[in-house]
């Protein structure tokens, strides 16, 4: 069997001066993350290998957590420009997620202007979700019509948290913002929500990378911000199996919980069982031993 | 006519109910309050009842058996109640997604004021996920994701008052969720000399469900199953605290009713009904009545068809059978079902087709017939 490839890359040049992420480090430690992942030379090849130049690409951030815990602005911006670069128009990406509102506070611009990046929620008017719930074994949602309509190649560019039901938030959680509905699926750790909901036509037949942004991580009490349990990891997390990716994932929370002496999420009795789920779903990989873990410094 | 969701319900409210349109809603002040609000967005922010404090901003909502346990920005199941910074809000109080007049008769409510118009309101939001909802495009939404209209507690008793509505019915969704809403608007009503009506799944904390049957004065429980396995799987809820909510509530001065949904192959079985049929005897009663409402396709059900009427007739016998004395059939318009006969001489003492009274027989509490007393609230 081959193994899924999960690129970790750690920049300790990751911040600016002003304490936000650095977009010159950021688009080094993409170009790199494709490269390694990819095995191109050029990281836009490699980019070239996932996406086809005329599919409108989505990128999905997370800014449930608003100013304080929020996918930067600076990261998403970065990664939309280049990919806008790549393939030629800056108006075929579109930085998503639920509400404007929560974009707004996480410090995006919202953005609908022809010719540049679009930056939007699906609340804006003309948009919202579709009319018709789309079912899939556990789920049952309306999906925003960004999802299921305005884009044809997704990117889950998720904060990677601690999550105190699911265990850990990341790249397929982070589709629970592509549905109405998401307070109906943290019952029983989220599972087998979070992998019935990414194995639904309009995420599984999109979804072409996770990139997990793990530059600050939340390794306790998450979702929400805690500063005493936030730690600086500095590191940019890659895959094309989102499956692998979340249990890397679930490995560096679990790395950062054991060095600051916190139980495991397993003697929390709050482990991620929703990987194993995926992998049974055909998902991906969910165990370390079928993943091809890559770390370097950029 | 093709018997689709829009034409059932299209059908089934004809001649008896009547859609307030915003402008229909002259002549009643909106607060100040109200009308910022109106101008604003369509969440509320006032802080919700029933819940603990937990260290770091976490809180314990305490409303209902999910005993929902969340963070900072976090929203319970319900969708409608938000932990902001340590403190838990309801998000829908005073945002009506809908109100309308209907007769009594449709929520159902057959022994409790009958031939009365019922001021009806709903929030966004329930406290569970039936797949047969008829109602999902405000109970399973969140509040930013319908159109509601802000209509604060004394609007709503208003209104109803200057519609000459003698009761204010909280239905449609769930009011359980909009729980602050209602208990107001419950206040504001007997003020008024309103009565209230509860249309609920009972899915609700006994401390809370308390505190609510003081302030109201009729409760209908939707009783979804009488199996666990039902419940996880077609409901997403629990079956031991609705059973609890409905003797809680019999052992108070409210009136109370239930109404059985009958869906073919799902809940159905004549030994369930049964076993129903014999702990509601036992437990509460023969007096109180119960409802079998027929299904239609809808929602997530629509593989499924209408129940045969053959089947409804059967689950009715059963309940009889097992002592209970008032026993309806729903959703059949002009089937002697509907009717409320008499447990004694077993004369007809209230004809009804569809929500329509067509002949009462009753003087005072008791039957014109044998004098017996047909337990109720009739005046």
């Amino acid at each position: 069997m081959n193994k899924s490839r999960v690129v970790i890359l750690r920049s300790q040049s990751a911040w600016a001066a002003n304490g936000r992420p650095d977009p010159a480090a950021m688009l080094r430690m993409f170009r790199r993350g494709l490269e390694v992942l990819t095995g191109s030379s050029l990281a836009e090849d490699g980019l070239r290998q996932i996406f086809y130049p005329e599919e409108n690409i989505g990128l999905k951030i997370s800014t449930i957590g608003r100013r304080a815990i929020s996918t930067y602005p600076e990261t998403a911006m970065t990664l939309g420009l280049w990919l806008a670069k790549t393939f030629g128009r800056e108006d075929k990406i579109i930085i998503w997620d639920r509400t404007n509102e929560e974009l707004k506070d996480a410090g995006y611009r919202l953005s609908r202007s022809a010719g540049s990046l679009k930056i939007l929620g699906t609340d804006t008017p003309g948009i919202g979700y579709g009319p018709e719930p789309v079912v899939n074994r556990s789920v049952a949602s309306l999906f925003s019509k960004i999802q299921a309509e305005l884009i044809q190649a997704s990117i889950s560019l998720a904060l990677l948290k601690d999550h105190g039901l699911a265990g850990i938030t990341g790249g397929l959680k982070n589709y629970f913002g592509a549905i109405h509905n998401p307070n109906k699926y943290h019952d029983s750790n989220c599972d087998p929500y979070i992998a019935d909901l990414f194995e639904t036509d309009l995420i599984r037949k999109k979804h072409r990378l996770t990139i997990l942004d793990a530059l600050r991580v939340q390794y306790h009490r998450g979702p929400s911000y805690h500063p005493q349990w936030n730690d600086h990891s500095n590191k940019l997390v890659f895959g094309l199996d989102p499956v692998a990716v979340d249990t890397v994932g679930w490995k560096l929370v679990e790395d950062l919980r054991a060095r600051k002496g916190l139980p495991s999420l397993e003697e929390e009795k709050r482990q991620p069982a929703y990987l194993k789920t995926a992998e049974d779903l055909g998902l991906g990989q969910s165990r370390l031993e079928n993943i091809e873990i890559r770390e370097e410094e950029v | 006519m093709k018997m689709n969701r829009r034409n059932f319900i299209k059908t089934a409210a004809a001649g008896s109910s009547w859609l307030l349109t915003l402008n229909q809603l002259k002549g009643v002040e909106l607060l100040p309050a109200a009308r910022a609000a109106v101008a604003g967005t369509n969440l509320s922010r006032l802080e919700a009842r029933y819940y603990d404090r937990l260290p770091d901003r976490e809180i314990k909502c305490r409303l209902c058996p999910r005993f929902c346990q969340l963070g900072d920005k976090e929203r319970g199941f319900c969708g409608v109640r938000e932990n902001q910074d340590g403190k838990y809000y309801t998000l829908v109080y005073g945002q009506a997604a809908s109100y309308n007049i209907d007769p009594i008769e449709k929520k159902p409510l057959f022994h409790f004021l009958p031939g009365a118009m019922a001021f009806s309101i709903a929030t966004a939001g329930c406290n569970v996920a039936c797949k047969f909802c008829q109602n999902w495009e405000i109970s399973q939404m969140r509040p930013e994701q319908v159109k509601s209209r802000h209509l604060p507690p004394e609007v709503v008793a208003e209104t109803a008052a200057s519609y000459n509505c003698p009761v204010i019915a909280y239905t449609y969704s769930e009011p359980v969720i909009f729980y602050e809403y209602m208990y107001d608007t419950s206040l504001q009503a007997r003020r008024k000399n309103l009565r209230n009506a509860v249309i609920t799944n009972g899915f609700i904390n006994p401390e809370p469900l308390a505190e609510l049957i003081e302030a109201v004065e009729a409760i209908k429980i939707d009783l979804k199953a009488f199996n666990q396995d039902f419940y996880t799987n077609y409901v997403r809820g629990e079956l031991n605290p609705v059973l609890e909510s409905i003797k809680q509530i019999a052992r108070s001065k409210v009136w109370l009713e239930i109404v059985y949904l009958v869906i073919p192959t799902l809940n159905d079985k004549p030994e369930e009904i049964r076993q129903m049929a014999r702990w509601l005897a036992a437990e509460i009663g023969p007096d109180y009545p119960l409802h079998f409402s027929r299904f239609q396709p809808m929602y997530l059900i629509k593989n499924l068809p209408p129940t045969p009427v053959s089947t409804l007739e059967r689950l009715r016998d059963i309940a009889l059978q097992e002592g209970l004395h008032y026993v309806y059939l729903g959703n059949i318009p002009g089937h002697p079902g509907e009717n409320t006969y008499c447990p004694n001489c077993g004369q007809p003492v209230i004809e009804r087709y569809g929500y329509t009274i067509k002949k009462i027989n009753l003087s005072g509490n008791k039957c014109r017939h044998c004098q017996q007393v047909i337990p109720g609230v009739w005046s």
